[in-house]
């Protein structure tokens, strides 16, 4: 399973996969994925239930085995670069008597919780709480947590060890509307302020169309079209992978800000360049 | 082997000193103070190792455990009985146990069947095994009822070794990886992504409940030994509010019903074992009644 660092000098890339092929359990998951997902920009992953989103993120985290290549660029550390990751949906026993402080200082302190919290654990944790904006759940019982505040001690959990990659899941699946558009701006937020490569797997389209900065697309295992979310995300692209289009133009056009570049927000409008490597399968 | 064996030999020492030290009347019988100082040393041992047992949801792997003693003892009075002098049942029932933690853990790691079910298998496994092997022997004379109720007079210097050595292991264990295991208990998948090795801790704990679970037998016997992991921890989860709170309350509940339940056992001469195992369910219905109150 080879991971590896991505050498090229001066690449915009963040991660590169080069033929990934993924089989689990005899069912052929990624046949031979070729993806890039660029640096210190917000990169969504997106295709249609069982097309391998999840899967192609527990790849690049070395949490499935895969054959291909898959290279991460090094950033400003030695070794192999840390990932933040954020799960889907995370599945927990909500009745176990864990704080987030907990949570976090399990992940930052040697010292077992039972001796009590080290203070450089501590500040770490409120530091990434407070990057979050939940520095008020400090204290508070996991299993009480709202799906918008588990989500943001998530993303304060991944970001501990201070990696400049960070993995979503879907992240907004199962909070609502208001929470979806504060989530997207802590995204943003971090991408600006702390030059964060994100790559979110997404069913939204609105937050797709939105937000990022760069799209993959992905069904039946294999890449569909990849490239700047504008450019790439034409009608004829959306129908491709998912087989079916115009409600969610609707649906992404409805929820654009007022005025601002409407022209581009439309994905009907600027064609695909034809030089554009990933638009065609 | 034996000498080092031996090393631990001033502790036990020191420890039964202690014990018949103490100003009772029950103190002047070896007995009490053997069983004292070995309930000491497990109960809060398995309360410890308890805390996960409960929050990776264990208790039917720990009783699978168990009852791998059917196989494993049968199997020890069987090789006695052939003239191998050297097949202390117990040693037989920690060989099957272990074989059948490490099996359960693999198979569960490397299928998708669901963990209950796989356990369900090796279960009912082990007791077939202990039943043929004893059905087949016409002329059977170990003492089962040792092994099935636990008996506390029974207990001799190699237990009370087994008892202090193990207390030590699992305090080592619980100082290295209190954690990772809650990160695991958390959730697997977030845990490998914070570079945890899920299977290193995966089978160390294992390997840990089993060694709990077949010097626990010979307190409270293989039908109950599974509460000494459980129901400490249970009534802490009740009470605590904090990963560092269950670890402690647990570790107290546990004391305090061995030394209730060993003085129990003792004025209303009955099975010890039992009467720890009551008293701390005792506890637990306590702590569940504050909680509700708490609740409301």
């Amino acid at each position: 399973m080879p991971r590896r660092l991505l050498r090229e000098a001066d690449t915009d890339l963040a991660i590169r996969t080069t033929d990934l092929r993924i089989t689990l359990g005899g069912t052929p998951i990624l046949c031979g994925v070729d993806a890039q997902f660029k640096r210190r920009g917000i990169n969504a992953l997106i295709g249609p239930n069982g097309a391998g989103k999840t899967t192609l993120i527990k790849a690049l985290l070395g949490l499935v085995p895969f054959h291909g290549l898959i290279e991460v660029h090094a950033g400003r550390r030695r070794g192999f670069p840390w990932l933040g990751y954020v799960p889907q949906r995370l599945e927990f026993d909500r009745g176990t008597p864990v704080t987030v402080r907990d949570l976090l200082c399990a992940d930052r302190q040697r010292r077992p919780l039972f001796l009590g919290h080290a203070r450089s654990a501590i500040r770490q944790a409120r530091e990434k709480l407070q990057l979050v904006g939940a520095e008020r759940l400090f204290g508070a019982p996991l299993g009480r947590l709202s799906g918008g505040e588990l989500q943001r001690v998530l993303v304060a959990l991944a970001l501990l060890g201070d990696p400049e990659i960070l993995l979503l899941d879907e992240p907004v699946a199962g909070i609502d509307i208001a929470g979806e558009a504060l989530f997207c701006d802590l995204l943003v937020r971090l991408r600006d302020e702390i030059g964060l490569t994100i790559l979110l797997v997404s069913h939204e389209m609105s937050i797709v169309v939105q937000h990022t900065d760069h799209v993959v697309c992905i069904n039946n295992g294999t890449i569909q079209c990849q490239g700047n979310t504008l450019v790439t995300l034409t009608a004829d692209n959306i129908e491709r992978v998912f087989g079916y289009h115009a409600a969610i133009y609707e649906h992404g056009h409805a929820r654009a800000p007022a005025g601002e570049h409407e022209g581009h927000q439309h994905p009907h409008m600027p064609g695909p360049p034809a030089h554009d490597p990933g638009s065609s399968s | 082997m034996t000498d080092l064996w031996r090393t631990l030999d001033p502790l036990v020492d020191a420890l039964l000193a202690a014990a018949r030290a103490l100003p009772f009347e029950w103190a002047q019988f070896d007995f009490m103070c053997r069983a004292l100082v070995a309930l000491l040393m497990l109960g809060p041992a398995c309360a410890m190792a308890g805390v996960y047992v409960v929050n990776f949801r264990m208790a039917f792997f720990s009783d699978a455990i168990a009852h791998s003693a059917f196989a494993g003892v049968a199997t020890g009075f069987l090789l006695l009985a052939a003239g191998q002098q050297w097949a202390d049942p117990r040693l037989t029932l920690l060989v099957v146990a272990l074989i059948v933690g490490i099996a359960i853990t693999l198979v569960k790691r490397k299928t998708d069947l669901g963990t209950d079910t796989v356990i369900g298998v090796a279960f009912s496994a082990v007791i077939a095994l202990g039943i043929v092997i004893i059905t087949r022997s016409p002329r059977f004379t170990g003492d089962f009822n040792a092994f099935l109720y636990g008996d506390i007079l029974l207990l001799d210097r190699d237990d009370l070794r087994v008892s202090v050595l193990l207390a030590a292991v699992v305090i080592l264990f619980m100082l290295w990886s209190y954690n990772r295991l809650l990160l695991i208990a958390i959730n697997h998948d977030l845990a490998r992504s914070r570079r945890t090795r899920t299977r290193v801790y995966d089978y160390l704990f294992a390997t840990i409940v089993v060694l709990l679970v077949t010097a626990g037998i010979r307190i409270t016997g293989i039908l109950l030994v599974t509460a000494l992991l459980v129901v400490p921890a249970a009534t802490a989860r009740l009470l605590a509010r904090s990963a560092g709170q269950m670890f402690w309350i647990a570790s107290a509940a546990a004391l305090v019903s061995a030394v209730l339940g060993l003085l129990a056992s003792y004025y209303i001469e009955t099975a010890t074992g039992a009467a720890v195992v009551l008293v701390g369910t005792l506890l637990f219905v306590a702590s569940l009644a504050v909680r509700l109150i708490q609740r409301r």
